[in-house]
């Protein structure tokens, strides 16, 4: 019996009980239907989402069907109207836009030569070194950057202070809109340096050479060969860009200190502090409506077939 | 080759910029943990460890800490099975609808974080569900997956299939071919994506915020809500085990995969 046990171990028993299971429950005729029930958990997962937005227009109707007793399919227009109406969520809604475009333009020029350079530099030390640098604070989460931003931008903070070492008066850096945009690209770097280093990677060396062989100076080869060969990766990071900080909430909350909200702040609000869902789901679907907007013309303009970039294949 | 001096001033000054605005609040909270002070100033006065004394004695947070720890596991336990199988199933098969079912799958990354937390806190509510933890780590793998999926799907191009038919011709049943082929070509992206999908929801802030009651809150959370009454250095402190974590996984990343695997073109 022992040389049995040895000749037929433990874990090959195991196997191949499973391997009769799946023949069983799973017969080759069935095999076409493999990759779908792979993909079964993962569709089930995000369908948790799809029903989650369902109960969000469902929410929204809810609260007006109370309110005035009428068939509701006029009710969801008349709730985006009150919604609309409202001066104030026009001027939330265009500090929004206009923070998120302003972000988007500032990350990728700030992001492309930090990317080029991670790509290009022929020294392994200083590659490593620029990508822990990106990694550290893109692994440390917002809440605890734009903490480090309070330290830094506060009153009494380190700006404050070495500006006081030049004899400037201290300057009230913080709660207004340049910090909160500031805040955003800082914590949007990663992301765009990340989605564009790929892009520049498929670019080969050699062209840059031969562009500048043919009397090209480096910023005529930056204009004329790189960034338009780097078109894929410039669209994915500013659309991942473009779109993280058009419904971000914890920089406009922490650095704009309550006057300086963006949408998602106000979406936020009207659920728990004024406590009106169906204002509140009817704001959530209309951001979710400007971003799907967002990022449609995008694609119109740019072309389509770069959302390719965050999957593998196409 | 050299580059021209102009071109390595202009990349060299962007790049210290970007470096600069990068570290500098990791580098400020580092230094602001450290201090014997009872309010953050600057330059620091005085170094101790005080704070640190003070927030490994305190229930609450470390109460916080773990439940992050929790929701980051759940999260990562969920998605490693779910997005490798998904990301194989992408990568390997001709799928009917595949673009639709792409858009689908990406559904996470376009929908806001606001709408997706606001949607999964009806649902759960309505579940009754709200309050416990193991939601909250359900929440982070749905609204990560497209990383875990991705990280799969990139490494796949070092799936060969005539590697798997050569297991089916050496005799290797379907699963033993799955476990002894298959898995192993994609192993370097399930484990960046399951680093990834760990770190990403260890630091989760809106839908947690969302999901959390004051029985459940998670780290982020707790810290956002000190945020706003008052600054004190044991903040920093907290936020000093934030940036271990992220160092743990870099180094983690690195020593497992490499980070140059993000560079890679696809």
């Amino acid at each position: 019996m022992r040389s049995y046990r040895t000749a037929y171990p433990f874990r090959w028993r195991v196997m191949d009980t499973l391997e009769m299971l799946a023949r069983v429950l799973w017969p080759n005729r069935f095999s076409g239907a493999v990759p779908y029930l792979m993909l079964a958990p993962a569709v089930l997962l995000v369908l948790l989402l799809v029903i989650g937005m369902a109960q969000i227009a469902d929410s929204s109707l809810h609260v007006l069907d109370r309110s005035t007793f009428l068939p509701s399919a006029d009710f969801t227009l008349a709730n985006y109207q009150t919604a609309l109406r409202q001066p104030l969520y026009w001027m939330i809604i265009w500090r929004s836009l206009l923070g998120a475009a302003v972000v988007t333009l500032l990350s990728l020029i700030f992001a492309f030569p930090y990317a080029y350079l991670m790509v290009r530099t022929p020294s392994a030390l200083l590659r490593k070194f620029l990508l822990i640098a990106l990694f550290l604070p893109f692994f440390i989460g917002q809440v605890v950057r734009a903490y480090g931003w309070l330290i830094i931008l506060g009153n009494q903070g380190v700006m404050n202070e070495m500006l006081g070492w030049v004899g400037i008066e201290p300057q009230r850096l913080l709660f207004n809109y340049p910090a909160v945009l500031f805040g955003l690209v800082q914590y949007m770097l990663p992301f765009a340096v990340l989605m564009l280093a790929p892009a520049i990677t498929a670019i080969p060396e050699e062209i840059e050479s031969a562009a500048s062989s043919l009397g090209a100076n480096w910023w005529r080869t930056f204009t004329h060969v790189i960034l338009p060969m780097s078109k894929p990766g410039l669209v994915g990071a500013g659309l991942v860009v473009l779109t993280l900080s058009l419904t971000d909430f914890a920089m406009p909350a922490v650095l704009g200190g309550g006057s300086q909200d963006f949408i998602a702040n106000a979406i936020y609000d009207q659920f728990f502090r004024t406590s009106d869902q169906g204002m509140g789901a009817a704001l959530t679907l209309f951001l979710v409506g400007i971003g799907s907007l967002v990022v449609g013309v995008i694609f119109t303009v740019f072309g389509a077939g770069t959302l390719a970039m965050g999957r593998g294949k196409k | 080759m050299t580059a021209p001096l102009s071109k390595s001033i202009v990349i060299w000054v962007m790049v210290g910029l970007v470096l600069l605005t990068l570290s500098a609040p990791t580098v400020v909270v580092l230094g602001a943990s450290f201090t014997s002070g009872n309010i953050i100033v600057f330059p620091p006065n005085g170094f101790s460890l005080q704070w640190y004394g003070k927030i490994a004695s305190d229930v609450g947070l470390r109460g916080a800490f773990m439940r992050s720890l929790t929701v980051a596991a759940i999260c990562t336990v969920i998605a490693i099975p779910v997005g490798t199988l998904a990301g194989i199933a992408l990568a390997k098969y001709a799928i009917k609808f595949e673009r639709s079912l792409q858009v689908y799958l990406l559904l996470p990354f376009t929908i806001p974080l606001i709408g997706s937390g606001i949607g999964l806190m009806l649902l759960f509510g309505q579940m009754g569900i709200l309050g416990q933890i193991w939601p909250i780590g359900i929440a982070c793998c749905v609204i990560n997956l497209p990383f875990m999926i991705w990280a799969v799907t990139a490494s796949a191009a070092n799936l060969d299939p005539d590697l798997e038919l050569a297991a089916a011709n050496c005799g290797a049943p379907p699963i033993a071919t799955f476990f002894h082929v298959t898995l192993p070509a994609v192993m370097p992206g399930v484990i960046s994506g399951s680093l990834l999908m760990f770190i990403l929801a260890l630091n989760e802030f809106l839908v947690s915020l969302l999901l959390t009651d004051a029985r459940t809150v998670t780290l982020p959370v707790q810290i956002y809500n000190s945020i706003r009454s008052i600054i004190t250095p044991d903040l920093a402190a907290i936020s000093v085990v934030f940036i271990a974590c992220a160092a743990i996984i870099i180094a983690l990343l690195d020593r497992l995969v490499g980070l140059d695997i993000f560079l890679k073109s696809k």
